[in-house]
């Protein structure tokens, strides 16, 4: 059994009683009534409230974009024509939800990093640095949510952020204990000579010492002396997401240099 | 629809899933270069149909949620499906979703929209989005049909299954896909860091190693992840970890707590663990 969808509202799901919300678009729109036109926008705020929450999941700040639906709202109720039988909702969803697409087309949202989510990236990472410096441990998703009162899932989408775009800067300004300001770049600089000091194992190969002095201490840490990321970031002075990326580098670098065709591989 | 899929997620209705299924999509939606704009109006059309099926489909109880992903050269496929008494007919009412409004959200996201019943029990939504890609898959292969899972399901039925093709999708799917699970089995930021780069390392040392799709079972324990990553040709799990490659091995083993290999017909099945540490 096949149905289209656009069969398939029923008139009377719309909230409220429809022959009253027919009657206040009757005075609005034939009697240029202002009043009906404000009952009605608070008749329906639900309605962009909740398109707005689900559409502007973990985007803008919701006031911002509510603000946009709710020009939305107005437009669809100086425009719905109650005549063509359809409830008031049918029309007002696309024209709203229309409405928060063009503005965040219009703001470059396709294009960068939201705005919203960069700066979450940015608590995300000074929480997390935080609380490791605090407990000596790294904290949990649900920790780092409910430190920052965000969702776990904007943890888990600034997380993915820090890891996948460069353009989360490591280096962008952060408020350090003491409230001064110190960018990563600062705590890195100048370690060359300690890691000179660390004698890699034998068997490494010849992929590895083409690798940076600090990524070869990084992977050695990591992977022959076993430590955790957490550990890493404290012993060489920089942050734990930076180890993160640097391992993610480096073992991305070992593949391509050791990659040969299946084939070969194979014993 | 006709285009294999991409990506097929096998899960439980809980509603702690939809953001797994959000995740995944991210991640594809990155292999095949599609704008912040165009994701979030799959995401959320997405969101919706899975959301009727957490609330609806089994009337309270729990049951299997099925999503599909297929990328084609004209936009992205996208299936819902249940197996339960149907999301269609109380979506169809108008009032699936509490306040009425899924329908007319999924209907203005997309470009077109089914709600069928499936022949073998439950029902589906199939919807179609016509976006511009930056990255098509052009006619890299798919999945094929989904019995070909069933090597891979979980001991447990709340375990998840993620079948994805090709490798590109692979690459940038698995990674998110683990470390939201790793993030649900309370693990800490670094661990979810290291188990994005053991979804990474697979990835890539499985390519040409698979017979077919790549599909990662994964059972959530508090403090563990239990992975079962197949069907691998014969030798290939062994290789991974007692290969030439003595480095890849020792990777793998500081990034995992144990690892296994079991034999299914012709092929081999790799079982993993990763467990929060101190």
């Amino acid at each position: 059994m096949t149905a289209t969808a656009t069969t398939s509202i029923a008139p009377t799901s719309a909230p409220g009683a429809p022959a009253e919300t027919l009657q206040l678009f009757a005075r609005w729109q034939q009697d240029g009534d202002h009043t009906a036109r404000q009952q009605l926008v608070e008749r329906f705020m639900p309605l962009a409230r909740s398109l707005t929450r689900r559409y502007g999941r973990s985007s803008e700040p919701f006031e911002d974009l509510l603000q946009v639906a709710s020009l939305g709202l107005l437009k669809a109720i100086d425009r719905f024509d109650a005549d063509r039988g359809f409830p008031f909702q049918s029309y007002a969803v696309p024209t709203i939800l229309g409405e928060m697409r063009r503005y965040f087309r219009d703001s470059g949202w396709a294009v960068h990093v939201p705005r919203g989510a960069q700066e979450r990236a940015l608590k995300v990472r000074d929480a997390q640095e935080r609380l490791s410096n605090e407990t000596g441990r790294a904290p949990s998703v649900n920790q780092l949510a409910e430190y920052l009162e965000l969702d776990t899932e904007d943890v888990i989408d600034a997380l993915q952020a820090i890891r996948a775009y460069e353009t989360v800067s490591l280096d962008a300004p952060r408020v350090g204990h003491d409230d001064e300001v110190i960018s990563y770049g600062d705590s890195i600089g100048g370690e060359d000579a300690r890691y000179e000091l660390v004698e890699l194992d034998a068997t490494v190969s010849s992929a590895l010492a083409h690798l940076p002095a600090r990524d070869r201490l990084v992977l050695h840490l990591r992977f022959v002396e076993d430590l955790t990321q957490t550990e890493i970031a404290e012993k060489i002075g920089i942050s734990q997401m930076q180890v993160s990326r640097l391992l993610r580098r480096s073992l991305e670098q070992l593949r391509t240099m050791t990659d040969a065709p299946p084939a070969g591989k194979a014993r | 629809m006709g285009a294999a899929p991409n990506v097929r997620l096998r899960l439980s209705n809980r509603a702690e899933n939809v953001l797994l299924i959000r995740q995944a999509l991210s991640g594809l939606a990155e292999a095949v270069g599609l704008d912040a704009v165009a994701l979030n109006d799959v995401s959320t059309a997405v969101t919706e149909a899975a959301n009727n099926v957490v609330l609806h489909a089994y009337e309270g109880d729990e049951g299997p949620l099925e999503v599909e992903f297929s990328s084609t050269a004209v936009g992205l496929d996208v299936l819902v499906a249940d197996r339960g008494q149907g999301i269609a007919p109380s979506i169809r009412s108008g009032d699936a979703v509490s306040d009425g409004i899924g329908l007319p959200v999924i209907q203005a996201l997309t470009d077109s929209v089914e709600f069928r019943d499936r022949p073998s029990g439950g029902t589906e939504v199939a919807m179609h989005f016509e976006l511009d890609q930056a990255r098509p898959l052009d006619d890299a292969p798919g999945l094929a049909v989904a019995g070909e899972q069933a090597a891979i399901d979980p001991d447990r039925p709340e375990g998840i299954v993620l079948g994805v093709a090709p490798t590109a999708v692979a690459r940038n799917v698995v990674p998110r896909v683990l470390s939201t699970l790793a993030a649900r089995a309370y693990f800490s930021t670094d661990r979810i860091s290291d188990a994005q780069l053991l979804a990474d390392t697979l990835v890539s040392e499985l390519d040409g190693a698979v017979d077919g799709p790549l599909l990662v079972g994964v059972t959530v324990l508090p403090r563990n992840l239990e992975l079962r990553i197949g069907p691998l040709l014969s030798g290939r799990a062994g290789m991974l970890f007692n290969g030439e490659d003595e480095e890849l091995g020792s990777i793998l083993g500081r990034l995992t707590d144990g690892h296994a290999v079991s034999e299914s017909g012709t092929l081999e099945l790799l079982d993993l663990r990763m467990a929060q540490r101190g």
